[in-house]
């Protein structure tokens, strides 16, 4: 389980990038993170993955606070970038046994994974070739394979599939459906609005860093009294538009 | 086995799996990309050939070029005038000689240039010294004989010195051995035997050879540079490429968010890159024995023992610690950049500044000694020189190993600090207007970035303005003070001020304009009466280490310049020499930079690089480079910061300022009456025990009175004063 407490993150002279920031995502949920360009997204994740520190507020991963331990709770996480950035030098192969090394997995164990990947992943056509030689939807699905070569508990995506077309996008919703039956507890961030419908079970709706809402699709719907997610993101920008207004 | 492979399997002895791993997918992402290769291999393959052709090239057209010139050195003007003499007398009988056998004409030759070094003083040993050091092509020493040669000439024993090794020295001495010979012949040969000849045996001559001093040549001087530079070149591309290529490439996130500490993935990092800067190294000296021994020119520039494979082993040795030192540099700066492009704009002026060492070197009286093999860059490129002359001394030599050795370790911490870390991966990315705009809140103190930004700007423009100044010769020296001290104001008053003001920057809080206690006004007057006597020792100190720009001709263009001030009212200079600098600096120093270093650093650290900007600026800003100021002004910087911190405020430390300025600019003026109570101020005078001892209680005094802690603060200071 993930939860994230009174998480916050300022850049000095700049408005708050995240702001008191709390939620929980518990095993074989996927919990959509969604919101506009700019909304806090991906600070949020880097916060959680240690690569920024936050102003105030923690998170943690099974107890386990990235305050306090950091190297653990990475070891605890999979990230799924929003580009690709895979090692253009480097075979496919090569790329997962580097980061098996990296999380610390003893050569065997990386062999394991690496097979039982291939196998879900479909990777075996492209195992032992360069990544630079590699299509779009090839270096996406390497890109998934990477972040749960050590098996992590927690996944976090970042907008997975950027730049895909539907058969590549394809690919993504059924990894995460995979990994929702695998118990994993996962973060979406995106702000494909429809497509997190298909793929979430919970959304946070963040907005200028702020949690504006956040609850399955029928409790959101309940509460604002809006259909579809975009319907809410559009009331949610008005109801910005209009306070500036006033406060102007 | 690819080379990667080998690699791994000389690392597996060295360090754990996970380094290993870590390390060689860098080397791979490096070494299976071609331009690294070509890097590599190709460069040197094909610029030490080129070079070696160039240098031969050169070499010829000086041998070939004109009739020959020869250096004669000779012990006096009486000496120099007999040979002339006797040359032109042996230049006839030698016409006379060919004429004897038949031809009507000698076929013509460019009669060479002889021109004389006379000796400016007579030692034993001396003519042989300006010889072996290459000063003089040949040298003749002349013991004249009762008996007469000619009615003018009397007789000599004619001994001649030259250099072993030396074509021209041997030729020149063939010279003249081949007139003396003919006036000897002429005195045997009665056929030959003019009217004027006298007596057979009045003339004999001997000659002896020395051996060479090792002596530096242009070529030798380059060598170095071009070798080190050429090193350090391999790793500039991987620098980049696995710093702010792999930021730019979105690999980089994926590599932090490893459960693996900074400092080991930039360790990794590290070290690849210091792979292919030895691979490079080692590469660039096989390519430039290999052009040495096939155009043969080991023996034209490293002498009779030609290139050995010990010195090999010790050039590789110094590229090993060279390479270390300047892989750290690299990363160093890479790793504060965003993207390939950001990374390349910060890497060409270091580039551009590596140059400036190795130009340096080539000029008389840089060696290596305890003192520059401190001075990073330019201690390496001496040592790599002095290896090619084989000069090179034991304990220098491995100071300065060491040093690079340390200046790499501390290079590589900082380098640990700043990679991957908040502010480089989310610096701001505003455009320009951005930078421009006002804020709309006041703040207390300015930023670092400001801080810098206005220090980076004054240096240059300061440059600029002491260079326009000194263009006007032709004015009144009224004028040119008047011009001199606004130069001042504006540049170390006005400019910081408005900028202060444009980006909303409390001026009293910014400059440290405070009151402070009372007994910081006394220690501040005490220390500014009596700091100057060590000042002055320690800029004696590094001169004696060398670091000097100060001759006697600058010493005489100082004192005429004092001289011209005579005509100024002494208030007048004082205010403009003494009184303006001292406010404008402190402001500048000691409040504006001094209040930005603060945001970031610790007291202690922030004094310190303040001192050292202090320093730097002293030495830039001298009329060009004035290596001795650096320690003084340094630690004059070191005092002034201390006394900032410890009054609360900026103003004790004005005031020592203006008093330290006026003190010397008194000395200056009075240095005459002055000079006939310590026997002259000369360029090696050292000031007398007895000055230093009251100027050191004096200075102990007046710290005791400025320290917070010693319970005489007229009211309390708060601890951190601004922040």
């Amino acid at each position: 389980m993930i939860v994230l407490d009174q998480l916050t993150k300022s850049f000095p002279g700049k408005p708050l990038a995240v702001d008191r920031l709390s939620f929980r995502v518990s095993p074989g949920e996927v919990y959509g993170l969604l919101g506009p360009n700019g909304a806090g997204k991906t600070t949020t994740l880097r916060m959680i993955l240690g690569l920024l520190t936050p102003t105030s507020g923690d998170a943690a991963v099974n107890g386990c606070r990235v305050s306090a331990e950091p190297l653990r709770m990475k070891s605890q996480l999979g990230l799924v970038s929003a580009s690709a950035g895979l090692y253009q030098w480097l075979s496919v192969r090569e790329l997962l046994e580097y980061f098996g090394h990296g999380y610390g997995l003893p050569r065997e164990e990386i062999e394991r994974g690496i097979e039982k990947l291939t196998r879900i992943m479909g990777l075996g056509e492209f195992l032992d070739q360069r990544c630079s030689t590699l299509s779009t939807g090839q270096q996406q699905r390497t890109n998934l394979a990477r972040a749960l070569i050590h098996d992590p508990p927690v996944v976090l995506l970042d907008e997975p599939t950027r730049g895909l077309d539907v058969i590549g996008s394809q690919v993504v919703f059924e990894y995460v459906d995979q990994l929702r039956q695998l118990g994993k507890a996962i973060v979406v961030c995106t702000h494909q609005l429809d497509e997190a419908e298909r793929l979430c079970d919970r959304f946070g709706l963040l907005h200028h860093g702020r949690l504006r809402y956040e609850g399955t699709l029928a409790s959101l719907q309940h509460e604002t009294g809006k259909r579809s997610l975009v319907e809410m993101f559009l009331a949610i920008l008005s109801e910005d538009q209009i306070q500036e207004q006033v406060t102007s | 086995m690819s080379v990667v492979s080998r690699f791994g399997g000389l690392l597996t002895g060295l360090m754990g799996r996970q380094e290993r791993i870590l390390i060689l997918k860098e080397l791979r992402e490096t070494l299976r990309d071609r331009r690294t290769i070509v890097t590599l291999f190709a460069m040197p393959l094909l610029l030490y050939p080129l070079l070696g052709l160039a240098f031969r090239f050169v070499a010829l057209q000086q041998v070939a070029a004109g009739p020959p010139e020869y250096c004669i050195a000779i012990e006096n003007d009486e000496d120099a005038t007999w040979l002339l003499h006797a040359m032109r007398l042996g230049e006839e009988r030698m016409e006379q000689q060919f004429r004897a056998t038949g031809f009507l004409d000698r076929p013509t030759e460019c009669p060479p240039q002889v021109s004389f070094y006379v000796l400016d003083r007579q030692e034993p040993g001396r003519l042989e010294h300006i010889v072996a050091g290459g000063q003089a092509d040949l040298g003749v020493r002349i013991h004249y004989r009762d008996q007469m040669m000619t009615r003018e000439l009397p007789g000599a024993h004619v001994e001649t010195v030259k250099c072993d090794g030396s074509l021209v020295s041997h030729e020149a001495a063939d010279y003249i051995e081949e007139r003396l010979s003919a006036i000897t012949d002429a005195m045997i040969a009665p056929q030959l035997r003019p009217v004027s000849l006298q007596i057979p045996n009045a003339l004999s001559e001997q000659s002896h050879i020395v051996e060479p001093q090792r002596q530096s040549t242009a070529l030798l001087s380059l060598l170095p540079l071009v070798l080190l530079l050429m090193t350090v070149t391999g790793g500039v591309y991987p620098a980049i490429d696995l710093t702010a290529g792999e930021r730019e490439r979105d690999t980089l996130e994926s590599l932090m968010a490893l459960p693996l500490p900074r400092y080991r993935i930039l360790f990794a990092k590290f070290l690849a890159v210091v792979a292919v800067t030895l691979l490079t190294g080692l590469m660039n000296l096989l390519a430039m024995c290999v052009t040495m021994y096939s155009l043969q020119l080991e023996s034209m520039l490293f002498g009779a023992d030609g290139l050995t494979a010990l010195l090999v082993f010790k050039l590789f040795t110094v590229l090993v610690v060279f390479g270390f030192f300047y892989a750290t540099l690299l990363l160093l700066l890479t790793c504060s950049a965003r993207s390939f492009k950001e990374a390349q704009a910060y890497l060409i002026p270091l580039l551009m500044l590596s140059l400036a060492p190795g130009v340096s070197i080539a000029m008389p009286g840089w060696e290596l000694n305890y003192q520059t093999a401190l001075l990073p860059l330019m201690n390496m490129l001496l040592l790599a020189r002095e290896l090619f002359e084989n000069t090179a001394s034991l304990g220098p030599s491995l100071l300065a190993l060491l040093a690079t050795a340390a200046y790499g370790v501390v290079a590589l911490y900082a380098a640990s600090r700043i990679f991957g870390n908040d502010a480089v991966s989310h610096g701001s990315s505003s455009n320009w207007a951005e930078l421009f705009r006002r804020p709309e809140k006041r703040v207390a103190t300015p930023s670092l970035v400001m801080s810098f930004g206005l220090l980076l700007a004054l240096i240059p423009a300061y440059i600029f303005a002491s260079g326009f100044l000194a263009r006007f010769v032709d004015l009144s020296m009224d004028w040119r003070l008047l011009m001199s001290g606004v130069t001042t104001i504006l540049l170390f008053g006005v400019f910081p001020l408005a900028v202060l003001k444009w980006y909303r920057v409390d001026w009293n809080t910014a400059l440290r304009l405070r009151t402070t206690r009372v007994f910081s006004w006394p220690a501040a007057l005490l220390m500014g009466l009596f700091a100057w006597p060590w000042i002055f020792e320690l800029v004696r100190l590094t001169n004696s280490w060398g670091w000097t720009s100060f001759g006697d001709r600058q010493f005489n263009q100082v004192s005429a310049l004092l001289n011209s001030w005579s005509a100024t009212p002494f208030p007048v200079l004082l205010l403009v020499m003494a009184v303006l600098p001292g406010i404008c600096e402190e402001l500048f120093f000691r409040g504006v930079l001094l209040s930005g270093l603060r945001r970031r650093f610790s007291w202690r650290m922030s004094i310190l690089l303040s001192a050292l900007a202090f320093g730097v600026f002293h030495v830039v800003l001298a009329g060009g480079l004035s290596p001795e100021r650096i320690v003084p002004s340094t630690v004059m910087g070191l005092l002034l910061g201390w006394v900032a911190w410890e009054a609360g405020s900026v103003l004790p430390a004005v005031l020592l300022h203006v008093v330290h300025n006026s003190t010397l600019l008194t000395l200056a003026r009075y240095r005459d009456e002055i000079a006939l109570y310590t026997k002259g101020l000369g360029v090696d005078y050292h000031l007398p025990p007895l000055w230093l001892a009251i100027s050191a209680v004096c200075l102990f005094l007046a710290a005791i009175m400025m320290h917070r802690r010693n319970g005489l603060a007229w009211h309390p200071v708060p601890k951190h004063v601004s922040a």
